[in-house]
């Protein structure tokens, strides 16, 4: 298995430092801004937040290997929504196939953004915080144990995932391979090289963390004590707070009217 | 570590039995026969067929055998994996410390079984060193407070104390990464140790840490240790490399899934018949001695011990060169006559991103390879040799610098075009398989470069014949052991009929016969079709064997390109690089030093040794070049000597070479 690095960025701010319930309920926070307000100006202001943290972090690179997937849903979002969307205000486009108003564009624009927000608000709580402090917190949040460790392991193992299929896919080009065709089903067939090796090897390195975890003595039925609790201090309680007040703010200037559009 | 037999056996099996398949019908344990054409990649039905082992308390147990001879199988029972994870069709008793490891699950079992297996991938978990390490005592709610000095411990016992312990596990080398697995082991405090090929997946300075670490475990009773605990007292090792395997005190061979041999190491490794017949690479320097015809009892086991055993006999060393002679060539007779220049690298320059900076994989490397050579590129894990491989064909493209192949730029080049001239085999065959059947496996590649009909089928037919697969074209190649596999991987390849082959660790996780046998074969295609060859690897007996030409890389430059011989006579520069000679290179170099042939060029295989020390003629070693069996008789006319103490008179007869 080829070494890949895991979403985590081991850095010392001010965000790494926090709890990862603290950040958790910060996170939510951001998340309900960005989804009570549809006017892409509200939306923007959490979003642009949000990703100049993730670069003060020292996230960039992890922004990297995800924009090929934030891009393309953003530009999906913005073609696909307008024709969601109640249409209204003055027309911008007009063609054969039909109108853009500016409220359809509005619209589109706001959904795509949240979307963007969504993934950029999780990558930011995965580079700042490791996959122990996920499972920490998530546990202290009172879920159970196993569920906590499958959602931490899986965090560990998708960059994992991501370097095994690049090794597959150039193994599969030296042979002349080429994803892509004609018709939608042969492009389609063309990743059949690709995802079986992908998934064989998944599956056999499955099976040998299994292995390892068990021999480790990992037990889901067993107790277990946890080495390195985070203290949850007075400047977590603050962040909390604050994001407790971002989700009752937001909601409150979303039933007054603001941020729709 | 003492092996001391009066106090009894750390782990028991008494006639097991077990299949994978579930509910199979198991034929009772003294029902099997011990086959001696029985061969491992053939099998089917139980793995493990009427084992019964005693592993001596305190002893440093290693057990060899074929792939698929069911060492990894016989281990996965001592901490209950089998059959408490694997069920399969099991039967038998195994007694591991006093447990019924039959009836235990398998974290119970971790209390006192810690185990290591060849992925060291696979075994981390944690974000950071700390965290990895606690993690085996977290799960065995160990008390925060009491994890601090196991931590401590279990670091400094690997050899890592001085780590910065928020590094990320994936941050560190692969030999580090290795160690640190050692470390979350050690940490549990378990009393018996496995260890399942723990150096198979490692460079050369990564093997030699992590043996290290090994050597330590066994003889640990230093004053550090916590109170509760002193090291494990018994350490069961699987390791395919016999050099590794003469770090033990007790050994087990195995063979068709039965225990073929058992007892003291130096006399199960001595047993040359026995070690060819469980398909065990012989120790070199017992091979050398075997061939010249000394007895069993007189035989040598390491370089060391064979120095001693030349300077008491009648044996003088003759190098098979000297600097500035003509150089013999390889063992295997490969690479002789090279052509006009295939590739043409020129100051190569590759450089990738992580999440702190910008890493130059490939720097400044010039390289030249020619028509029908055989080109090793070595160096530790990290040192570039991959990337730069990956340059050949077009895998990867160089930010400076330019490839060339055959005068073009192969930047220009697409991938079809270069991709059917430049085969590249991958180290692992599992991230290439895909297919129902091995002929459509390899129908594959020429195929995508536009082959059809008469030819397709005449290109498939010869590749599965070359590999010697032929026969089992309709066999689903997921259900082949990882030697087919990799030559179902090299099929899929020559059926495009390259010019040159490109191997990235061609012989990782193969036992000896497998390895020889995959060598062997790129050798013949070598000499015979002219095949160029280019391979990156880890294994110095397979660079001191097939390869006359040697490329060193160390952090992305080219260090050293050099004839093989030359490199390996430079023994301060392998220091340096942390490069291993392998046991005849290391024996030769000794020979030489010892008779004062400052000058002297070493021996590369055990053929050339075995000439050297007057013990053959050239036939011997030029019977090698066609992968034949070398027979050496203990005739004072053949040149074999006695030592002065009383040599053996008995007729010897030796098969190929086992390094």
């Amino acid at each position: 298995m080829s070494s890949s690095p895991s979403l985590y960025v081991d850095r010392d701010t001010f965000l790494h430092r926090l709890n990862a319930r603290s950040k958790l309920a910060l996170l939510v926070g951001v998340f309900v801004t960005v989804y009570v307000f549809g006017d892409p100006l509200w939306v923007f202001v959490p979003l642009a937040a949000t990703f100049a943290t993730l670069l003060l972090v020292g996230g960039w690179a992890n922004f990297k290997r995800l924009s090929f997937i934030v891009a393309a849903l953003f530009l999906v979002g913005f073609a696909v929504w307008p024709a969601f969307a109640e249409s209204g205000g003055p027309v911008l486009l007009e063609t054969p196939l039909g109108t853009l108003t500016e409220r359809e564009l509005l619209f589109a624009l706001g959904r795509s953004e949240r979307i963007a927000a969504f993934i950029v608000g999780g990558l930011l709580f995965v580079t700042t915080t490791s996959n122990e402090e996920i499972v920490a917190g998530m546990r202290s949040l009172g879920f159970p144990y196993a569920f906590c460790f499958a959602v931490g392991t899986a965090l560990r193992l998708f960059p994992t995932f991501l370097g095994s299929a690049n090794t597959v896919r150039q193994a599969q080009a030296a042979r002349g391979h080429e994803v892509g065709g004609g018709n939608p089903v042969e492009t389609l067939r063309s990743y059949i090289p690709l995802l079986i090796p992908v998934f064989m090897t998944a599956i056999r390195n499955v099976q040998t963390q299994a292995m390892a975890l068990e021999a480790r003595g990992f037990d889901t039925r067993g107790d277990r004590t946890f080495y390195d609790r985070q203290p949850f201090g007075p400047t977590d309680w603050a962040v909390a707070a604050f994001g407790l007040a971002l989700v009752v703010g937001s909601i409150y200037l979303r039933l007054q009217g603001y941020g729709t559009v | 570590m003492d092996n001391d037999p009066a106090s009894g056996d750390a782990a028991t099996l008494e006639e097991v039995v077990f299949a994978y398949e579930r509910g199979s019908d198991l034929p009772p344990a003294d029902s099997f026969a011990d086959d001696a054409d029985y061969d491992p990649d053939e099998r089917g039905g139980p793995v493990l067929r009427g084992i019964d082992l005693g592993v001596p308390a305190g002893s440093f147990t290693v057990m060899m055998g074929a792939s698929g001879g069911g060492k990894s199988t016989l281990l996965r029972t001592f901490n209950s994996i089998i059959p408490s994870f694997l069920t399969g069709s099991f039967d038998g008793n195994v007694d591991v410390l006093g447990r019924d490891a039959t009836d235990a699950r398998v974290p119970e079992m971790a209390e006192v079984v810690g185990m290591v297996l060849q992925d060291y991938e696979a075994q981390l978990f944690g974000t950071s060193v700390t965290s990895e390490v606690a993690f085996g005592p977290e799960n065995l709610a160990v008390p925060p407070a009491d994890i601090d000095p196991r931590i401590d411990h279990a670091l400094e016992v690997v050899g890592l104390g001085d780590l910065d312990r928020r590094r990320p596990p994936e941050a560190l080398s692969g030999g580090q990464k290795q160690r640190l697995v050692f470390a979350g082991v050690v940490a549990n405090h378990p009393e018996l140790l496995v260890l399942d090929e723990p150096t198979s997946d490692l460079d050369p300075a990564g093997s030699h840490d992590t043996l290290e670490v090994i050597r330590s475990l066994a003889d640990s009773d230093e004053a550090s240790a916590p109170e509760d605990w002193r090291g494990p007292e018994t350490i069961v090792m699987v390791t395919h490399d016999i050099e590794e395997a003469l770090l033990a005190d007790h050994a087990v061979l195995l063979r068709a899934g039965q225990v073929y041999r058992q007892g003291p190491a130096r006399e199960v490794f001595t047993d040359v018949e026995a070690l060819r017949n469980a398909r065990v690479a012989v120790p070199p320097v017992v091979d050398v001695f075997d061939r010249i015809g000394w007895s069993r009892e007189e035989l040598p086991l390491t370089p060391a011990e064979a120095v001693t055993a030349v300077e008491d006999s009648d044996l003088a060393w003759t190098p098979p060169a000297h600097r500035g002679e003509t150089l013999p060539g390889t063992p295997a007779g490969t690479g002789e006559n090279p052509g006009d220049p295939l590739f043409e690298l020129d100051g190569i320059v590759y450089e990738y991103e992580t999440d702190r900076e910008s890493v130059r994989a490939v720097d400044d490397v010039d390289l030249t390879v020619r028509e029908g050579e055989v080109v090793a590129i070595v160096g530790h894990n990290g040192s570039g040799k991959t990337t730069l491989a990956k340059q050949l064909n077009g895998l990867l493209e160089p930010d400076a610098g330019s490839a060339r192949w055959r005068g073009q730029d192969v930047s220009e080049l697409s991938m079809g075009e270069v991709g059917r001239s430049v085969g590249y085999v991958f180290q692992n065959p599992d991230h290439q398989i895909f297919a129902d059947t091995i002929r459509e496996e390899v129908s594959f590649g020429p195929e995508n470069f536009g082959m059809e009909g008469d030819a397709l089928e005449r290109a498939v037919s010869e590749a599965v014949e070359t590999v010697e697969l032929d026969g089992l074209e309709e066999a689903d190649p997921f259900n082949l052991s990882k030697g087919q596999r990799q030559r179902v991987a090299l099929a899929s390849i020559l059926a495009t009929d390259p010019d040159v082959i490109v191997f990235d660790e061609p012989t990782t996780g193969l036992d000896a016969t497998q390895r020889d046998q995959f060598m062997d074969l790129v050798a013949r295609l070598n000499r015979e079709e002219g095949l160029t060859v280019v391979m990156v690897t880890h294994s110095m007996r397979t660079v001191a064997r097939y390869a006359p030409r040697t490329v060193v890389m160390a952090d992305g430059r080219k260090v050293a390109d050099r004839p093989t011989r030359e490199l390996f006579a430079d023994e301060s520069a392998l220091e340096q690089w942390e490069l291993q000679q392998p046991q005849p290179v290391d024996l030769s170099n000794r020979l030489a030093g010892v008779s004062g042939q400052e000058d002297a060029l070493p021996a590369l295989s055990v053929a050339e040794v075995v000439q050297g020390l007057g013990g053959s003629d050239a036939s011997s070693v030029n019977a090698e070049a066609g992968g034949e069996e070398a027979g050496v008789r203990n005739d004072p006319d053949y040149g074999g000597g006695g030592r002065t103490d009383g040599g053996s008179d008995t007729g010897q007869t030796s098969g190929g070479e086992n390094e």
